[in-house]
């Protein structure tokens, strides 16, 4: 299952994810004419300071088992069975506040959807975008590769391997008597440079 | 293996589709006491105010339910043989089982002068909503002031009846909340049109013509259409107390779900598990924590032994004034601190109690962004990485509270 990875080291808040998942469920999904709609479209994923002023992008995590889903008293958030994205039906929603009191990061706001109703509102990984064959609008933005859409194994597979190459080749430097600990920049440099092999 | 699931409400519904994801191939029987389908109590005072339809109230249609589950409906369980491993249902059919689960839920506590002839009714169930709408024309009376009776006021109050709340605490919400918040609760109320009487109580009913009279204790006199009583709930152990089973206030189980009889687990209102906020069993009788125990009910009868971490009693009551998210206990008791935060602006407020570092009672009012972090925190039981004011005052962000766990 592929899900929107959130990488916070990297983010610079530049909030470009906010403004392309807001124009990604508006209802012209134009960039230009989606400010201007009747019911403004709200983004799903926030951009958060940390106590160290660093920003720290927030959005549904589409957990297993989900609270949300469990606190759902109308059964209006349920699980996409194919992609396993918990998503809100805003037409059983009746804006009872439940789902924000069960989430555990926070993610869930309220905000008019159609018909003045109000209902709970998340990210719903850009699924229809998906039906298309596009990834998320949030990760097609992000610059600096803070959100990724893969795997949740793959990616950290992948962190793995670069781990086991960095250690390998700290050995193998240190055998050619390349100093005890060279700066860990030359082993990035020295991986990117096996990669390119 | 041949399940057996008493009661089809929120934790008899959650377990079975548990059982369903973790062991496919199984036999599972449902049997409910009620012959309307899977409905949510929880949506009977939106039913009541006219927002939905009875038939908006249903979350899980029989008919699609796979071939594997069998579902009994408007049949009850009158006993069970533990030893030989069978239920008697009152039709007279006898139900074996390998695993059974006993989510037989709560009913209404009905005090003494209770009296549907005397037009005093409880909300719990569907039938009790259609015998009350009727009744209900001009003016009502509800009797306390928990999230039920103030969820039926303001339900009653959208059909523009004209509702008083008899409470016989200091303040609305006053087993959850500390004076100062019930205060807030209280103040926006009687804004929204509901007339509060607090510190009193009804010493008798009287039916006169067309509308019950209504004695309190102070010696005033009341009038009103109907009188819906929300005075809590009581755990039905009857089955559970017929059968040998060991029962406290509600059914006694361990850290699995487990029941004293073997291959008995218990979820729901009817079951008394572990509190974290006040470390002891307790029964929190609230739709998410009954799901929640239907849940690991299921993982553990399905053979994947699964500790339930314990519950706290956690509320949402949103109205077209403010948001009151609760969790936990916010008491200023002994050893607990209360740490909070107004801004009179934007009329909001948030709360945390702690006890030695350790969250124990949250109440935000009108700010539900975070809400759920905090209550997580306190359902973790651990200390708090950061200072509690600056949770309160908006300084930490959930990666400065979430980092340590």
């Amino acid at each position: 299952m592929k899900v929107v990875v959130v990488k916070p080291e990297r983010c610079v808040g530049c909030l470009q994810c906010r403004f392309a998942c807001s124009v990604a469920h508006s209802a012209t999904l134009s960039p230009f004419s989606a400010p201007f709609e009747d019911i403004l479209s709200k983004p799903r994923i926030h951009i958060g300071l940390t106590a160290g002023k660093e920003p720290f992008p927030n959005k549904c995590r589409h957990c297993d088992p989900a609270p949300c889903e469990m606190s759902c008293i109308t059964k209006a958030i349920y699980r996409e069975a194919a992609s396993g994205t918990v998503l809100i039906n805003p037409e059983r929603c009746i804006n009872c506040g439940m789902c924000a009191m069960a989430c555990p990061f926070g993610v869930i706001r309220y905000h008019v959807f159609i018909d003045n109703k109000t209902s709970a509102h998340k990210c719903d990984q850009c699924i229809a975008r998906q039906r298309q064959g596009k990834i998320p609008a949030c990760v097609e933005v992000c610059k600096v590769g803070a959100l990724l859409f893969e795997d949740y194994n793959a990616n950290m597979d992948r962190k793995t391997d670069e781990m086991a190459s960095l250690v390998y080749l700290g050995i193998r430097g240190q055998e050619h008597g390349q100093g005890p600990y060279p700066s860990l920049i030359s082993y990035k440099r020295l991986l990117k440079e096996l990669k390119g092999r | 293996m041949d399940y057996l699931i008493i009661g089809m409400s929120a934790a008899g519904l959650s377990c079975m589709d548990t059982l369903l994801r973790v062991s496919p191939d199984s036999r599972i029987t449902v049997v409910s006491g009620e012959k309307f389908p899977p409905y949510c109590r929880c949506l009977l005072t939106y039913c009541l105010s006219g927002k939905l339809r009875e038939e908006q109230m249903i979350i899980r249609d029989p008919s699609s339910l796979p071939p594997n589950v069998r579902l009994i409906a408007g049949n009850d369980v009158v006993g069970l043989e533990t030893s030989g491993r069978k239920a008697l249902l009152s039709s007279g059919e006898e139900i074996r089982y390998d695993r059974l689960l006993i989510a037989t839920g709560a009913h209404a506590v009905k005090p003494g002068y209770a009296d549907e002839q005397k037009r005093a009714f409880t909300l719990r169930g569907i039938d009790d909503a259609r015998k009350m709408a009727p009744f209900v024309k001009g003016k009502a009376a509800v009797l306390g002031g928990g999230f039920v009776g103030i969820k039926t006021a303001l339900g009653l109050l959208e059909r523009r009846v004209k509702v008083t709340m008899i409470i016989s605490s200091a303040y609305p919400l006053s087993m959850v909340l500390d004076a100062g918040t019930g205060r807030f609760v209280e103040r926006d109320l009687k804004e929204l049109g509901l007339q509060i009487l607090t510190e009193e109580d009804i010493t008798g009913l009287d039916m006169k013509d067309d509308a019950v009279r209504l004695s309190l204790k102070s010696g005033r006199e009341l009038e009103a259409d109907a009188a819906v009583i929300g005075k809590g709930v009581a755990p039905r152990v009857s089955l559970a107390k017929k059968a040998g089973i060991r029962i406290d206030l509600g059914i006694t189980v361990n850290e699995y779900l487990e029941t004293s009889s073997e291959g008995i687990y218990a979820a729901g209102d009817c079951c008394e598990a572990i509190d974290i906020a006040r470390k002891r069993p307790w029964i929190n009788a609230v739709w998410p924590v009954a799901v929640e125990q239907g849940y690991f009910a299921a993982l553990n009868m399905a053979g994947i032994p699964s500790v339930y971490p314990g519950s706290i009693g956690v509320n949402s009551l949103k109205t077209p004034l403010f948001h009151l998210i609760s969790g936990g206990i916010l008491k200023e008791t002994e050893g607990v601190t209360i740490f909070e935060d107004y801004v009179p602006s934007t009329n909001q407020m948030r709360k945390l109690a702690v006890r030695e570092n350790v969250p124990v009672g949250m109440a935000f009012y009108n700010s539900p962004e975070d809400a759920g972090v905090v209550i997580n925190l306190i359902k973790k039981g651990a200390p708090l990485a950061v200072h509690p004011e600056k949770i309160v005052k908006r300084e930490a962000s959930v990666m400065d509270v979430l980092k340590p766990l």
